[in-house]
């Protein structure tokens, strides 16, 4: 979900009008922000305004119906996308929205036809997914046994995709087939199974034993091919205060993986703890090239930017942090700072 | 601000962590789903009204069941089921009722209770002159006559050992569990069990299932083992991070003993697993009975029956295992209904709270599809979900939903007071489209009324023409629902007589057509939670006056009766056709 509302911030655009602008851009930081915390109530209470500062901004809508479908007021969330196909016109991604409500309201037949319509050039790669839970459920196994397949390809490691397609084997009367998923999906269950409690020992430990001890236990997690899992170890690292040891599982994190967020913002962050400013700066600029408008990973550039003497480089950034998070009394009295600066130039 | 501040400001407020998810090695599974908004209601009325006549009646002994205030053990959070029986063959359900204790010692009167229906709404403790005056931690009982003496036998699973006793006829009975041979090595905790005629040889067979490993020594108790919290309060430990146990199947030798079949039938070559409630049913119309056992926080098992003597475990292959999502949940009671009037059983597991229960839908083909959320279940997640029927209470030819609830974490309430220790039961009526709507307040104060409850039992304990509901309430009296039924909806009752097939008929399948309906039903010896019911199948009719019936027996052969009239109960025996009619209720 997080990855999702941020990526249709910047694929749907922007059209604010100027009245209303910088209170619907610090609702949506907001809400953008709880949702990432799973705070979806409060998320929802941010975006209400949003839409409320400027009902003509899709954006706002979009990013509450989202969040709402998340809430599963599926009702409300229709409205709200349907409000955005009257604002902005139609997209893949509100299709595929409305296709996921149609199919959670048991129309499968709609489903079928929205999912179906941008399966090829699909705006999630679980679309694959969702097409193929409707295919089955309206009784075309056969096709939606299909879907599946491609979207097992695609999240080969999703235990939910190998559970429905061994069960849609099964109702085709596909037993060996059935058998070899339901296998699968048993497996990946247990490593994600196993992956948790993995997380839960290694937390454990570094909060009760001390550091040399606990890396034994979190070491277990350490999987050199595997990117989240290297920047969760690295997140536990770091919420025990152990930076040094965040570093390595997060520089092979962003060698094996470069699209991921959590690894750059995280890297970023554990320099910025230790101070080493100047490793700092690329991490979070390569964040905030995949996240524009995550607040934490902005304010950390900006604030870097200025440790390390850039001003000029500080002042938008921080500027952009504060819009997006107006409330931040800290940021906003640096801002002032350096604009004051800026203009004794 | 200096630079050196705003860098403090700064880390201090920007952790590296991102929302690590740390669920409990310990504690029961829950998705922490959130429920579903409620939707308007339909504004239909409900004909069902129940009133707790307990008091009244004469059910006044609290069934005790660990502290009253606390649960330290996993073993004193989880309660007993209760039965509706006719025990003397009278014609009017009596009731038993399982027991507890505590830890610290016996406690006076606590004890698993007989009680005789006096036919006038009150009942009799006749637990002493029946002989069945124990103290223990039972858990689990099913009703069925194993030696086809004409009179029901009862069986109970506890721990640390299992009891039968046998039904004399004269209103006594005999603790035969070491000469029948149940009587098993070791301390085990067992928990579902049902008489099931798996081999259909006429005799009923029995199936237990065991939850886990427990010592009172070697677990520890609330606050002596950190990872066991909930909510962040120590609370009891388990069932995860304990040790999974395995089912149990004992074959009928006909001459008053079993034989342990467990491992030849096929039923102890799954993995280990937190079971409780087990239901026996002919899911897939072939003949033969499944078994379905819910299971604690680990996936749920379907036994599929070969149909010679033994089993295929088909739990993920049914869909009855895990929800759609393909996430074990913590499985507490299994109802076996017909909720889309097709023909086929459909089944409804609890689950804890801030999850849903499961409502799953036989398409057929022992395949089933989990349409808890798009049948309108979602909007209640609050409570941990225990006994529960598919069971049309208002007689309008629609099964309903009810079930209980009650924390299995008493000291979580005081920090959280939206985890109550005691609250309501929960009821939903069936729209008829395929989605049901909770009602709240609509069905009267004992519906609403908290109570910490476990097993349920469905029955008509006065005869007249409704189903009321038997419930057992931790350490307090239990509750007995009656219910009063208004409207014009008509009803049918069948009871079955084997002949050849077992004596009681279980594992019989009646499936009734009216008003372009067909409703199947199975007479069970339990579901619910750990729990036995009425046997005398009961359908609503809404307003048909007459239904067509179909009856597969437990051996294979079918009957049918036409136009069989409404507000009536109907006795057929096997191969003797309609052997008595006779008209009550309003």
């Amino acid at each position: 979900m997080r990855a999702l509302v941020l990526f249709l911030l910047i694929g749907l655009g922007t059209s604010f009008s100027q009245s209303g602008q910088a209170s619907v851009e610090a609702h949506v930081g907001r809400g953008t922000r709880l949702m990432q915390d799973n705070l979806f109530e409060a998320a929802a209470a941010e975006f209400e305004q949003a839409v409320a500062a400027n009902p003509q901004d899709p954006r706002a809508h979009f990013q509450f119906a989202v969040c709402l479908l998340a809430l599963g007021r599926n009702d409300e969330a229709r409205r709200q996308f349907e409000q955005v196909q009257k604002l902005a016109g139609d997209s893949r991604y509100l299709e595929y929205y409305l296709g996921r409500l149609d199919l959670l309201s048991n129309d499968y037949g709609a489903a079928i036809r929205r999912l179906g319509s941008v399966a090829e050039n699909p705006p999630f790669p679980d679309t694959a997914f969702h097409l193929g839970v409707a295919y089955v459920s309206a009784g075309d196994v056969i096709t939606g046994i299909k879907w599946l397949e491609r979207a097992a390809k695609l999240s080969p490691n999703d235990y939910r995709i190998h559970y429905r397609l061994g069960r849609a084997y099964s109702s085709a009367g596909r037993d060996q087939e059935a058998a070899r998923e339901l296998d699968l999906y048993t497996r990946l269950r247990d490593e994600h199974k196993n992956n948790e409690k993995d997380v839960r020992d290694c937390a454990g430990a570094l909060q009760n034993q001390p550091l040399p001890a606990a890396r034994e236990v979190c070491h277990r997690m350490f999987d050199p091919n595997d990117p989240e899992k290297l920047t969760l170890l690295a997140q536990l690292y770091g919420d025990s205060g152990a930076f040094d040891d965040a570093l390595d599982p997060l520089k092979r994190a962003v060698q094996l993986d470069p699209k991921s967020f959590d690894a750059w913002h995280n890297l970023g962050v554990t320099y910025f703890r230790l101070q080493q400013y100047a490793k700092a700066r690329e991490p979070l600029e390569r964040a905030v090239a995949l996240r524009p408008e995550f607040y934490g990973s902005v304010v950390l550039l900006g604030a870097t930017l200025y440790m390390l003497g850039d001003d000029d480089a500080a002042l938008p950034v921080l500027e952009k942090a504060h819009r997006l998070n107006p409330s931040d009394a800290q940021t906003a009295q640096v801002l002032e700072q350096l604009r004051a600066k800026q203009q004794k130039k | 601000m200096n630079r050196r501040n705003f860098l403090r400001v700064l880390t201090a407020a920007c952790a590296t962590g991102a929302g690590i998810s740390r669920a409990q090695e310990s504690g029961m599974a829950s998705r922490g789903v959130k429920p579903q908004p409620r939707g308007k209601l339909s504004g239909l009325p409900f004909h069902a009204h129940f009133t707790d006549v307990a008091a009244h009646a004469g059910l006044r002994a609290p069934v005790i069941y660990g502290p009253p205030d606390r649960m330290d053990y996993i073993l004193e959070s989880m309660g007993c089921g209760v039965a509706f029986l006719d025990y003397d063959n009278d014609g009017w359900l009596d009731i038993f009722l399982l027991s507890g204790t505590r830890r610290e010692g016996p406690v006076e009167g606590a004890t698993n209770r007989l009680y005789k229906n006096n036919r006038d709404g009150t009942f009799t403790d006749v637990t002493e002159k029946a002989g069945l005056t124990r103290q223990g931690w039972a858990c689990g009982v099913t009703i069925g006559d194993y030696n086809n003496d004409g009179f029901d036998d009862i069986f109970i699973s506890g721990w640390p050992q299992n009891t039968l006793y046998r039904n004399n006829g004269d209103g006594t009975f005999t603790d035969v569990t070491e000469k029948a041979g149940l009587l098993h090595a070791g301390n085990r905790w067992g928990t579902g069990c049902t008489w099931v005629d798996y081999d259909r040889d006429g005799r009923l067979d029995l199936f237990v299932s065991n939850y886990l490993v427990f010592d009172f020594d070697k677990i520890p108790p609330t606050g002596k083992d950190p990872r066991c919290d909930y909510k962040g309060v120590p609370v009891n430990c388990g069932p995860r991070g304990l040790i999974p146990e395995r089912p149990m199947l004992y074959h009928n030798n006909g001459d008053g003993t079993f034989t342990d079949v467990t491992a030849h039938s096929g039923v102890g070559s799954v993995p280990p697993g937190f079971g409780l409630t087990a239901v026996a049913a002919d899911l897939d119309g072939d003949g033969w009975q499944e078994i379905y056992v819910a299971c604690d926080s680990t996936p749920s098992l379907l036994f599929h029956n070969r149909g010679d003597g033994t089993f295929a475990e088909l739990g993920l292959q049914s869909g009855l295992a895990v929800n759609e999502d393909g996430s074990e949940q913590a499985g507490m009671g299994i109802a076996i209904g017909d909720f889309d009037l097709d023909g086929r059983l459909d089944a409804l597991k609890t689950h804890f709270a801030e999850d849903t229960v499961a409502l799953y839908r036989n398409t057929g083909h022992l395949g089933f599809d989990d349409v808890t959320m798009r049948s309108g279940l979602g909007v209640e997640t609050r409570y941990v979900s225990w006994g529960d029927g598919i069971v049309d209470l208002d007689n309008d030819g629609l099964p309903d939903l009810f079930w209980v609830t009650g924390s299995v974490f008493p000291e979580v309430e005081r920090k959280h007071p939206e985890f109550p220790h005691k609250s309501p039961r929960v009821l939903f009526r069936n729209l008829g489209n395929g989605r049901f709507e909770e009602l709240l307040e609509e069905a009267g104060a004992a519906i609403a009324e908290p109570h910490a409850s476990r097993g349920v039992a469905f029955g008509d304990f006065d005869n007249d023409g409704d189903l009321d509901i038997l419930i057992m309430n931790m350490n307090e009296p239990p509750s007995l629902l009656r219910n009063d039924v208004s409207g014009s909806g008509h009803w049918l009752k069948v009871k079955l007589v084997g002949t050849r097939s077992n004596q009681s008929a279980i594992g019989a399948v009646v499936t009734l057509s009216y008003s372009g309906h067909k409703q199947a039903q199975a007479v069970m010896a339990a579901s619910s939670y750990l729990s036995s019911g009425d046997r005398r199948l009961h359908f609503g009719l809404g307003a048909a006056e007459a239904a067509d019936l179909e009856i597969a027996w437990p051996n294979g052969t079918r009957e049918t009766f036409k136009g069989a009239p409404s507000n009536h109960l109907i006795t057929i025996k096997e191969g003797s056709g309609i052997v008595a009619r006779e008209r009550f209720g309003s």
